[in-house]
């Protein structure tokens, strides 16, 4: 192919500066033909060339693009990732922070707060349901003594066992937890008062059997706890009924502790 | 350039930037509610401190806390640091943390992936 175009060429050019074809009609044609295709030539190859530049630059500018978003997708990724973990770390730290908060630290058992909670739920739910429920406010009889003869870390023992004691063998319903000092509180909610008082005696019972040690050579420690109960009356506030079961708590002790009252 | 000294509070960290020593400060928890505003002037002092002087770049880090927004933001000055060191510029990033609290140092390591400039995690008691 080339060699024919390169014949052609060479041809034409021969023929227009041959001197004897210059007076001829076709020749002033054939010159201005030939410079007409020289122009063209040249003006393809000049948008070959641009057309080519065009390609590559787009080519180029989607390989970056790619890239970048490659790049953007993997730190998307990772931001993720990361800030899923530290989200975990929280969870970590506030289901941390519940416990802390809900548990007395000597006994474990729920503290005051929870207590507080729960007599709110119970009061609520006797409101709605037109039901009834009964706290018991129980406390150790002669603690101080304790604490005197046989030292803190005694009466600190003394508390975790009677705290053990107060919470096993509860319906789930129920919830018993430290009040503060050696005061436990006990709810029961959908319970009667005579229920309430069979529950209290066999608590009792148990606190008479339980042995202390006390320290090499001594006798155990024997205890016995008092307890008032409250059965809430319709329409009385939380706080009401917690004054009831503190009176009836000072009415057992008064008759001589060791007992439920009323 | 203007150095940065902002003081912390409950949700953002204490931040120091000083060009004479070429350090860049920051501790504490970073959950603030606006980060670009937080770490706009941050990244901008970066960038002028790495283009106005050939110093090496130090970054002291002791964060605990950090939200999604903050946490893009320290990459994209850590995108920064390792630009410069492709540059050939000495950079070092130490993130101390508590070795009391084993999952922030776990957390801290999981910036250094991609990066090649000297980064260390570095636990203290």
């Amino acid at each position: 192919m080339r060699s024919r175009h390169q014949e052609l060429e060479e041809r034409v050019q021969a023929l227009l500066a041959d001197p004897a074809n210059q007076a001829h009609p076709l020749g002033a044609a054939l010159q201005e033909l030939w410079e007409h295709m020289g122009e063209h030539v040249q003006r393809l190859e000049r948008i070959t060339t641009l057309s080519d530049s065009y390609q590559w630059m787009a080519r180029e500018r989607e390989k970056s693009l790619c890239d970048r978003l490659e790049g953007q997708l993997r730190r998307i990724s990772r931001i993720v990732r990361i800030s899923d973990q530290y989200q975990g770390v929280l969870r970590e730290m506030n289901t941390r922070l519940q416990e802390i908060s809900s548990r007395d630290p000597l006994t474990e058992a729920p503290n005051r707060r929870v207590l507080m909670d729960r007599l709110q739920l119970a009061h609520t739910q006797a409101c709605n349901r037109a039901s009834t429920f009964v706290i018991a406010m129980l406390d150790v009889d002669h603690f101080k003594q304790i604490n005197d003869c046989y030292g803190h870390d005694a009466g600190d023992r003394v508390l975790v066992l009677l705290s053990e004691l107060l919470c096993s063998e509860l319906r789930d319903r129920d919830i018993c937890g430290r009040w503060g000092g050696e005061e436990f509180l006990l709810i029961l909610p959908e319970t009667t008062l005579a229920d309430a008082r069979a529950v209290l005696a066999r608590k009792l019972q148990a606190v008479r059997t339980l042995h202390v040690e006390a320290g090499p050579g001594e006798p155990p420690i024997r205890l016995t706890m008092s307890a008032g109960l409250a059965q809430y009356i319709p329409g009385e506030a939380v706080s009401a009924m917690l004054n009831r079961a503190d009176m009836a708590l000072y009415q057992a002790k008064k008759k001589g502790r060791d007992q439920i009252a009323p | 350039m203007k150095d940065l000294h902002l003081p912390g509070s409950q949700a953002t960290p204490t931040i120091s930037a000083d060009s004479a020593t070429g350090v860049l400060a920051m501790h504490g928890d970073s959950y603030p509610e606006n980060a670009f505003e937080l770490y706009g002037p941050v990244i901008e002092w970066v960038e002028t401190y790495l283009a106005q002087s050939d110093k090496p770049l130090y970054m002291e880090l002791e964060l605990l806390y950090l939200n999604t927004s903050s946490i893009k933001a320290i990459m994209d000055v850590f995108d920064l640091v390792q630009a410069a060191h492709e540059n050939g510029r000495r950079v070092a990033v130490n993130w101390y943390y508590d070795l009391a609290n084993k999952r922030v140092g776990e957390l801290a390591e999981e910036f250094t992936e991609d990066y090649t400039f000297a980064f260390q995690v570095i636990g203290r008691p």
